[in-house]
């Protein structure tokens, strides 16, 4: 049963719309596999085109070695997990579970063995014979889960599926997508703009920005060497520095930060920078560490202007005095303890962070994340470092 | 509904337009209805006998149906071919709606509804005659048939029931392609998909997905099509006769031709209590209530 999943060459066009650039990509059996993008960027175009509800305008879509070309959806061994589930609202559980067989000419009997199967597997055992309207959001979630499974499908699409949840079940439903992909072995194929739930479940993640994909690579390598500037700023929380280039030794990258002084931190290998290059600088807030008068390394001077306990850490909203730039801050539970004093609005504290954390990209002028709207600009609309403060 | 009115319009308001409502109701629905009732069960008499000894109530007018062989006929005729008429303009509206509904973008949708009411701007008996003339022995259909040679020699469509057919289908598809299309269009497109996705083919997604979602306003668009045909005169006055005769013809010549009201109120009624008869069959085999309906 091969459930390996690729595209090749594959653009999707609305009228002049490109909704997908040329996309090559591959996704292998038995993957949890996850598409991670803002809203609008063509996470959904993708995975009907894989589905088969759209017809790539160029490219072709394979699963296993099969071209899929000329097979209809009805006829793909995919099944989907619609956004808004799209369970059969006038059907009981069986029978929504049961239509994928039914449709197979499968008996009664089997059908029924089968469902009653998958509804253990989705803890629901019992809720066979109940209305759909009956159901509670999270129970609904594993009837469309059941129902996919069913048709016993070699890659499982899903798209969005948990959006609809409150923040509890959502977290509770993942480990559960993660048990049940594990257990039964079949591709997931994953949509979400929730970085989280990307991160947490997934094999591998591709990015997406704009039609494009940024980035394929397993969560932790997406993390700590984001590609681009885009994927630095969409996973995870960075502060971003407008810096230049003022030596490269190897991966290690000298840099002039103009009224905050020299920085420094590692670009890839593969990442072109030169002498004198506009690059951006990428410090997460928990790399960021107080530091003393005596300590040595890169440091960056800040005002406090904003303290939230959250727990298990506490986030600063800081300010840079050099530059006006914010930077966000967060402290492990025992740094916070240790500088508990100096925790307060207004107070100035200087904070250091270790090259090694840091990434260096080129300033492409690609959009980067705004931390006071949360949305994506262009890097021409932000305030330069030297240029004055945010809006 | 009274709480409705009162929170809209305050108290007063409400009681007035619900007063009127029911006076309208009572005087110009329930009274002459009752009236007709009362003329039913009466036999037809002259002036001069009224409230004479052989004024009083009867079955009289009603047994005429079971005596009178072809009334008989011609009634079980209308109800089968209303019947057929109402399956045959569901046959025809189904894929219309399905259409407009999910397949159309919303500027062909809308210039295709244009294009279905345009023509019910013209009066139902000019329509008509446009079949009327259509349809004729050496009328433009028989002509085109048969320059395709797909016959060799014209039909003849009117006085009998394929013009009927014809004539009514086209007279109230538009009461069976709206309720339908609306209850189509508020199917969820995903619900379509997600059988497709599970494997599902065209006729079974439609028969297990799109129909009982639709069945509401199926069935309210083929009562009202019933009504509507089993009702109808001119369409086989014009397109039908002498061959196939309505029972709405002889209700008319009850009336208009012999005079006899009472008589001809007895028939009506037994036409109407066929349509209810028909109307609870039919909301019976969908499990639909009439609430559903109203929607
Ligand atoms: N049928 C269509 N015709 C024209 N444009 C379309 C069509 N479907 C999608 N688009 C456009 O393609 C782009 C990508 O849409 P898509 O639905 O794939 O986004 P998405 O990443 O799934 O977003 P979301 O997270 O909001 O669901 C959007 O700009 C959308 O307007
Ligand atoms: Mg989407």
């Amino acid at each position: 049963m091969d459930g390996s999943v690729r595209l090749d060459e594959v653009v999707m066009r609305f009228g002049d719309f490109t909704a997908i650039e040329k996309t090559t990509l591959e996704i292998g059996s038995g993957e949890f596999f996850s598409f991670l993008g803002p809203s609008g960027c063509g996470k959904t175009t993708l995975l009907n085109m894989i589905s088969g509800f759209l017809t790539p305008t160029e490219g072709r879509v394979w699963i296993g070695d099969e071209a899929m070309g000329k097979v209809s959806v009805n006829r793909r061994p995919t099944a989907m997990i619609f956004q808004n589930l799209a369970l059969f609202p006038l059907m009981t559980v069986f029978e929504n579970i049961e239509f994928g067989l039914e449709v197979r000419g499968v008996d009664k009997r089997t059908r029924r063995e089968a469902s009653e199967k998958l509804l253990a597997l989705v803890a629901l055992e019992g809720s066979g014979p109940k209305q759909i309207g009956e159901l509670s959001g999270g129970q609904k979630q594993r009837v469309a889960i059941a129902r996919a499974l069913a048709v016993e499908p070699r890659v499982l699409l899903l798209d969005e599926p948990l959006s609809a949840l409150d923040l509890k079940l959502r977290q509770h439903m993942r480990a559960e997508l993660k048990a049940i992909q594990r257990k039964t072995g079949i591709t997931f194929i994953y949509i979400t703009h929730d970085q989280g739930e990307a991160l947490t479940m997934s094999d591998r993640v591709a990015v997406m920005s704009a039609g494009r994909i940024q980035q394929v690579a397993d969560p932790m390598t997406l993390y700590r060497s984001p590609a681009t500037g885009f994927v630095a700023a969409f996973v995870g929380e960075n502060n971003r520095l407008e810096t230049r280039v003022i030596e490269r030794e190897g991966q290690r990258v000298r840099l002039d930060a103009g009224n905050l002084g020299e920085l420094a931190g590692m670009a890839g290998e593969t990442v072109i920078l030169g002498n004198g290059d506009r690059a951006a600088l990428f410090l997460r807030p928990e790399h960021l560490k107080p530091i003393g008068e005596g300590d040595a390394g890169p440091r960056l001077s800040a005002t406090i202007e904003a303290v939230h306990f959250e727990g298990a850490w506490v986030m600063l909203e800081t300010r840079l005095e050099a530059s006006g730039e914010k930077l966000r801050v967060q402290l492990g539970h025992e740094v916070s303890r240790q500088y508990a004093d100096s925790l307060d609005i207004g107070q100035r504290m200087t904070f250091g962070y270790d090259p090694a954390d840091a990434v260096v990209l080129p300033d492409d002028g690609s959009p980067v994340l705004d931390e006071d709207t949360g949305e994506m600009v262009e890097t021409e609309q932000r305030a330069m470092p030297d240029g004055g403060s945010h809006a | 509904m009274l709480r409705q009115l009162q929170a809209r319009f305050g108290g007063p308001l409400a009681m007035a337009i619900l007063g009127l409502l029911g006076i309208w109701l009572i005087l110009l629905v329930t009274l002459p209805q009752l009236q007709m009732i009362d003329y039913s069960f009466r036999p037809n008499l002259l002036p001069d006998q009224r409230g004479g000894p052989e004024d009083g109530w009867t079955l009289g007018n009603y047994a005429t149906l079971l005596n009178n062989e072809i009334h008989r006929v011609i009634f079980f005729k209308t109800l089968w071919s209303s019947v057929l008429v109402t399956l045959l303009t569901l046959a025809v509206s189904y894929p219309l709606a399905w259409y407009l509904a999910k397949v159309a973008t919303p500027r062909q949708a809308a210039l295709c509804i244009l294009l279905l009411i345009i023509p019910f701007w013209i009066n139902e008996i000019l329509r008509t005659y446009a079949w009327f003339i259509i349809l004729a022995f050496r009328g433009p259909l028989n002509e085109v048939l048969m320059m395709l040679g797909l016959i060799e020699r014209p039909i003849r469509f009117l006085s009998g029931d394929a013009g009927v057919m014809v004539g009514m289908v086209y007279a109230y598809i538009l009461f069976m392609v709206f309720p339908v299309y609306n209850a189509i269009e508020s199917l969820d497109d995903n619900q379509v998909r997600a059988a497709r996705d599970l494997g599902a083919g065209t006729i079974r997604t439609h028969r297990r997905i799109v129909i009982p979602h639709a069945k509401p306003g199926i069935a309210t668009g083929c009562i009202m099509t019933f009504m509507l045909a089993a009702g109808s005169y001119a369409v086989p006055a014009l397109l039908g006769s002498p061959g196939s005769r309505w029972f709405t013809q002889i209700i008319y010549n009850w009336f208009f031709e012999g005079g006899n009201w009472n008589q001809g109120a007895a028939y009506a009624f037994l036409l109407l209590v066929l349509c209810i008869g028909f109307m609870s069959l039919v909301m019976r085999f969908f499990k639909v209530g009439l609430g559903d309906i109203a929607k």
